[in-house]
C-alpha cells in the first residue's frame, strides 16, 4: 500500500471538524447577509450588472433565488446547532457554491475559501459530536454513532487549504513588485490620509510610509504565507504555523477587512488539530473550591477534547498533566501545556512552547 | 501524518474511488492556481491583493447624432451606481484602487458597459457607451485605454 493509500485509509476523531462546523455556520450567515438584505428589499442579482460564470447555468427567477438564499441561511443555522447535520452541511455548501457560480460579480477569493471549508465539513459526519443530532440519539437511548471515522475528507481539506496559502504566497514570490515591497508601499502611501489623523507621531508615519521598510516587509509577508502553507504539514512547525496564521489573519482583518476571510481562515485552523481526543490527562488537586473552578474552566475551554480530566485529593499538586507520550508535568509546565491547548488561550501561551517544539522531533506529532 | 490514528479496511474499489476523488479535486485546484497567471480575473487562483494599481474613468454615452454626454449625473432615469452595483466599479470618476488588479477591472468594466448598453430600454438616444480609463499599474503609468460597449440596436 502506498503512503497516499495508507493516509487515505486513516481514521480518527471528528471532534475538531465539529468545532469548525459550529463556527462556520455564523460565518456563512455573515457571508449571505448582503444577499439576504437585497432579497428582503426584493432586489435580485439580475437587477444589476451580472455575468454568468457558466453559460448553461440557468438564470434563476427572483423568487427562486430568494428562496435559495433563505434555504442556505436556514441550513447554516441547522449546521451550527447540529440538527440534520449532514444534510444541513451539504445544503449550506451547495447554496454558497451555487450562488458563487451564478455570476462572476459574486466572485471573491474569500467566498471560494468559504466554499472549500463548507465542502470539507459536508464530507465529514461532524454531527456525531457537539450536535442536537447526537443529543437526540442519547435522549432516545439509541447507540451513539462512532465519532472515529475515515479521515480522507480531512486530508483533502488540509490539502486544499494548504494550497490556498501556497498559491497566494507563490504568486507574490514570483512577482517582483510584491516581493520587492512596491505593492504594499504604494498602498500604504495612498492610505497615508488614514494614518495622519491618528495619535501616531509624525516620525512613525514617516517610517511607515518609507520605501525601505517595504523592501523588508514584502519578503517577510511572502515568507509568512509560504511558511504557513508548508509549516502546517509538519509536526515540528505546525504549532508555529498555526500561531503565525492567527496573527496573519488578524493583521489582514485590521488592515483590509476582507469580508469573511479572516474569520473563516482562523476557524479553518481547527482542521490542523490532531484528530484524537482525550489523549492527555489533566489531574487537578489542591483545595476543593479551586480544583472545582479549574476543572470547570478546563472543561469549558477544551473545545477539541484534548484532555481527560481527573480530580485528586487536596494533598496532590494543583495541576498535573500526563502528556500523550507519558511525560508527567507539574506546576508551570503543566499550566503552560493546558493553556496552549485551549483555543482561546492558545495565541498567548503557544509561543512559550515554540522554542522547545522546534528543537524536538515530536513523534507524537500533535499540533494542539 | 498523525500516528495516533489507525486504518479502516475498505474494499479496493472504494479506496481507488476515494484516491481518484482526492487527487482529482486537488489537481483541479492546482489547475486553477496555474490558470490564474493568464486569467485577468484570476478566478479560483487565490491571488488576492495582487496589485496596488489605481484607475479612474470618464464614461460617456455617444448618441446617434454624435454627442458625447457624460453619464455622471444619470440619464433617461438610469444611474450607473444602481445599474452596476459592484463595489469594484462604482465611483469610477475618482482615482481608486483596482481591487482585483487592473486587468480584472478593465475586463469587468468592459462587460459592464455592454450590460448597461443592453439593459437600458428607456434610453432612446444612446448609440454606445465609452469609457476612457486612465490607470497606473503598481505606480507605473499613467496608461490610457478606451473601452466601448456594444452598439445598441434600438435607435429611438
Amino acid at each position: 500500500m502506498s503512503r497516499l493509500d495508507w493516509a487515505l485509509e486513516q481514521v480518527g476523531s471528528v471532534r475538531a471538524v465539529a468545532v469548525l462546523r459550529i463556527a462556520i455556520g455564523p460565518i456563512t450567515l455573515l457571508h449571505l447577509r448582503p444577499f439576504l438584505r437585497d432579497a428582503r428589499a426584493g432586489v435580485s442579482y439580475t437587477d444589476h450588472f451580472w455575468e454568468p460564470f457558466i453559460s448553461w447555468l440557468p438564470e434563476l427567477s427572483d423568487r427562486l433565488w430568494f428562496g435559495l438564499l433563505w434555504l442556505g441561511a436556514a441550513a447554516a443555522v441547522l449546521m451550527t446547532v447540529g440538527l440534520c447535520t449532514r444534510v444541513a452541511s451539504a445544503v449550506t455548501f451547495a447554496v454558497v457554491a451555487f450562488n458563487l457560480l451564478l455570476s462572476q460579480t459574486h466572485f471573491h477569493h474569500n467566498t471560494v475559501f468559504l466554499a472549500i471549508v463548507l465542502f470539507g465539513v459536508a464530507l465529514l459526519p461532524s454531527g456525531r459530536e457537539l450536535s442536537i443530532d447526537a443529543w437526540l440519539r442519547r435522549r432516545m437511548r439509541r447507540p451513539a454513532l462512532p465519532t472515529v471515522v475515515p479521515l480522507w475528507p480531512l486530508w483533502l481539506l488540509r490539502g486544499q487549504i494548504g494550497l490556498v496559502y501556497l498559491a497566494s504566497g507563490g504568486s507574490k514570490l514570483i512577482d517582483p513588485d510584491w516581493f520587492g515591497g512596491l505593492v504594499l508601499w504604494d498602498r500604504m502611501v495612498r492610505n497615508q490620509h488614514v494614518l495622519d489623523p491618528t495619535p501616531l507621531p509624525a516620525w512613525s508615519i514617516d517610517v511607515l510610509t518609507s520605501r525601505w521598510l517595504f523592501f523588508i516587509l514584502g519578503p517577510v509577508i511572502v515568507g509568512t504565507e509560504l511558511f504557513i502553507g508548508l509549516g502546517l504539514w509538519f509536526a515540528r512547525t505546525r504549532l508555529a504555523a498555526i500561531w503565525m496564521a492567527i496573527l496573519f489573519h488578524i493583521a489582514i482583518e485590521i488592515s483590509a477587512h476582507v469580508q469573511v476571510f479572516s474569520y473563516a481562515a482562523i476557524a479553518a485552523l481547527a482542521i490542523w488539530v490532531t484528530p484524537t481526543t482525550r489523549d492527555r490527562t489533566v489531574v487537578v488537586g489542591g483545595e476543593s473550591g479551586t480544583a472545582r473552578a479549574v476543572v470547570a474552566l478546563v472543561r469549558a475551554g477544551d473545545w477539541f477534547a484534548r484532555f481527560r480530566i481527573e480530580t485528586a485529593g487536596p494533598a496532590a499538586p494543583a495541576l498535573t498533566v500526563v502528556d500523550r507520550d507519558g511525560t508527567v508535568l507539574h506546576g508551570w509546565g503543566a499550566t503552560r501545556i493546558v493553556l496552549s491547548r485551549i483555543p482561546l488561550t492558545f495565541p498567548f501561551f503557544a509561543p512559550l512552547l515554540l522554542p522547545s517544539r522546534l528543537r524536538r522531533v515530536d513523534h507524537a506529532g500533535a499540533a494542539t | 501524518m498523525e500516528p495516533a490514528t489507525e486504518t479502516s479496511p475498505r474494499p479496493r474499489w472504494r479506496r481507488r474511488l476515494v484516491k481518484g476523488f482526492v487527487v482529482g479535486v486537488l489537481a483541479v485546484q492546482v489547475g486553477f492556481a496555474i490558470n490564474g497567471y493568464r486569467d485577468p480575473h484570476k478566478f479560483f487562483a487565490f491571488q488576492p491583493f495582487n496589485e496596488s494599481s489605481t484607475w479612474r474613468a470618464d464614461i460617456v454615452r455617444v448618441t446617434w447624432d454624435g454627442q458625447r454626454l457624460p453619464i455622471d449625473d444619470g440619464w433617461a432615469g438610469y444611474r450607473w451606481s444602481s445599474l452596476v452595483d459592484m463595489p469594484a466599479l462604482t465611483g469610477y470618476s475618482r482615482t481608486r484602487h483596482a481591487s482585483y488588479g487592473i486587468d480584472a477591472t478593465l475586463a469587468y468594466l468592459d462587460d459592464a458597459l455592454d450590460w448597461v448598453a443592453t439593459h437600458t430600454p428607456a434610453d432612446q438616444d444612446t448609440r454606445y457607451l465609452e469609457a476612457t480609463v486612465t490607470y497606473h499599474r503598481n505606480t507605473r503609468g499613467p496608461e490610457v485605454t478606451v473601452l466601448r460597449s456594444v452598439e445598441r440596436s434600438d435607435r429611438g
